[in-house]
């Protein structure tokens, strides 16, 4: 349930920016250009992997002016549920792929004095099509970028094309050299905070700023959707009659997508809200960005994307 | 005539400090925080205020306190405004900023703040003392202070002007609209509504 007609890509290149990373290059299969994407925007591709279905999101890292080419970088996750892990070894240069258009959920905001953007590893993809739309735009902004040791090196060349002139950091002495509360207590007012990273790094920022004074529309992050596996569970779908098992390292919503119902997603980060889903029965074990605290605790809604069952059994009104 | 049901016209509350700020500042048109303008319990103590005395015999300021309980103040509004352009240029994120006063003053501060990088999030504001208004003639763009009645002479182009309830919170005023358009000379009488 994307907006409009999926594109078809073919992989035109692939690189390996590390031993984990690696940058995917598309272009439309059927020539012509791509939709110009938003800044800060992801794609879903859906990967066929045998009978097996995936969609996974990732965000552009090419400029909004780029149609030529879409590329995106994949880090190869040690405990991959299977999308990360097929880009990286089974997808080779030729092949054509499905990819739903362009959408942000992680946008500049315009009336922005300064813009500050910190990224965590992977995290760092949004930003790097931030990068382009600020420095066009002419605004100011400040970049800190955490990494590993090993990993550094490569972020410092994804970097480099914007760094003249401009303060753009990578840490990689670890979180704990970062001076994160010091970074946040010395931004102008009307600074605009970007995050985006694992969760751990993600709550540190928020909490911090929010401790700080800063208040919540300046604060934005762009969620990963983080760990969806558990203990496995039985979903009973009311509506559509059927029941559907949902596996350990299996999300909600991809079991059911694998019984041929078409639920509602978008981000399939637990950030976006398309797939909120009223819960008739059972307890959610809530792992989105979307809902409020009380509306965690209500237990009226699951975010299908990302929460999963505390309990045996949940039943859907779906 | 005194609720046209015009959604832009702007509501007040009594002002409580917001808890998740780091520092609160407030500005007062006015010698004194008056109580009506804070929440039952908040004390002026809660902020750093800077008050306007309007008279020459300010206390001066040879070190300037910028902590909660400091008071600060003016000999006039202008004077006012200008050091708080100055201040909030330096200032960092986490600051709450809230005005207290009639409404030109309000939205004037909220100008400065807005300028400054602040949200409506990070400001509030309590109106206190006269109603009258200022109004902006959207024919010519006179603006005129101190309106208390429903229809006022425009003092640029000699217009009869209905005050309406359309609130521009960019030009901090109410709009004066031609109340004779389309029958000119019939303009009602014009009834004391804002003081």
């Amino acid at each position: 349930m994307t907006a409009g007609e999926p594109l078809h890509v073919r992989v035109r290149e692939i690189e390996e920016l590390a031993p984990s990373l690696k940058r995917f290059s598309f272009e439309p299969a059927h020539g012509g250009q791509f939709p110009t994407p938003p800044a800060g925007g992801h794609v879903m591709l859906t990967l066929r992997d045998g009978a097996r279905v995936m969609k996974n999101a990732y965000s552009l890292v090419t400029p909004p002016t780029e149609r030529t080419r879409y590329d995106i970088i994949v880090r190869l996750v040690a405990q991959s549920r299977g999308g990360s892990s097929f880009l990286h070894r089974s997808v080779v240069p030729g092949d054509v792929l499905e990819m739903a258009n362009p959408i942000s959920l992680f946008s500049l905001a315009a009336t922005a004095r300064k813009h500050l953007l910190v990224g965590g590893g992977i995290g760092i993809t949004p930003l790097l099509s931030f990068l382009p739309e600020l420095k066009a735009r002419g605004a100011r902004f400040e970049l800190h970028q955490l990494a590993t040791g090993e990993e550094a090196p490569v972020f410092e060349r994804l970097l480099a094309p914007y760094a003249a002139a401009e303060e753009i950091r990578v840490h990689s002495g670890g979180r704990a050299a970062f001076d994160l509360a010091g970074l946040l207590a010395r931004q102008p007012l009307g600074t605009h905070l970007y995050v985006c990273g694992p969760h751990s790094l993600m709550d540190a920022v928020t909490g911090t700023a929010a401790g700080l004074g800063w208040p919540k529309g300046k604060i934005h992050k762009e969620s990963f959707g983080g760990d969806v596996s558990g203990l496995p569970f039985r979903a009973v779908l009311k509506k559509s009659g059927i029941e559907v098992e949902v596996g350990e390292t299996q999300s909600l919503l991809e079991a059911i997508e694998a019984a041929g119902v078409a639920a509602p997603c978008l981000c399939r980060g637990g950030a976006c809200g398309e797939c909120a889903t009223p819960v008739i029965e059972g307890e959610a074990d809530h792992r989105d960005d979307f809902l409020s605290a009380e509306e965690k605790a209500s237990g009226k809604l699951i975010m299908t994307c990302v929460s999963r069952a505390r309990g045996p059994r949940l039943v859907l009104d779906l | 005539m005194s609720d046209q049901g015009i959604k832009s016209r702007p509501s007040y509350q009594p002002i409580a400090p917001d808890p998740a700020g780091r520092h609160h500042l407030m500005v007062v048109d006015g010698a004194e925080v008056p109580p009506e303008a804070l929440a039952e319990g908040v004390t002026p103590s809660a902020f750093e205020v800077w008050t306007v005395a309007r008279r020459s015999a300010v206390p001066g300021v040879p070190m300037m306190e910028e902590a909660a309980g400091a008071v600060r103040t003016f000999r006039s509004t202008p004077h006012l405004f200008s050091a708080l352009e100055e201040r909030l240029a330096r200032e960092t994120m986490g600051l709450r900023f809230y005005a207290v006063g009639p409404e030109p003053f309000l939205w004037d501060a909220y100008g400065i703040g807005e300028r400054a990088g602040l949200s409506r999030q990070e400001m509030g504001f309590a109106h206190v003392g006269p109603k009258a208004r200022r109004i902006f003639c959207v024919h010519c763009r006179e603006v005129m202070e101190k309106v208390t009645t429903s229809i006022v002479t425009c003092t640029g182009c000699g217009a009869a002007l209905f005050v309406r309830d359309h609130f521009s919170r960019r030009l901090a005023a109410f709009m004066g609209v031609q109340i004779d358009a389309e029958v000119p000379g019939e303009v009602p009488a014009a009834e004391e509504l804002y003081r």
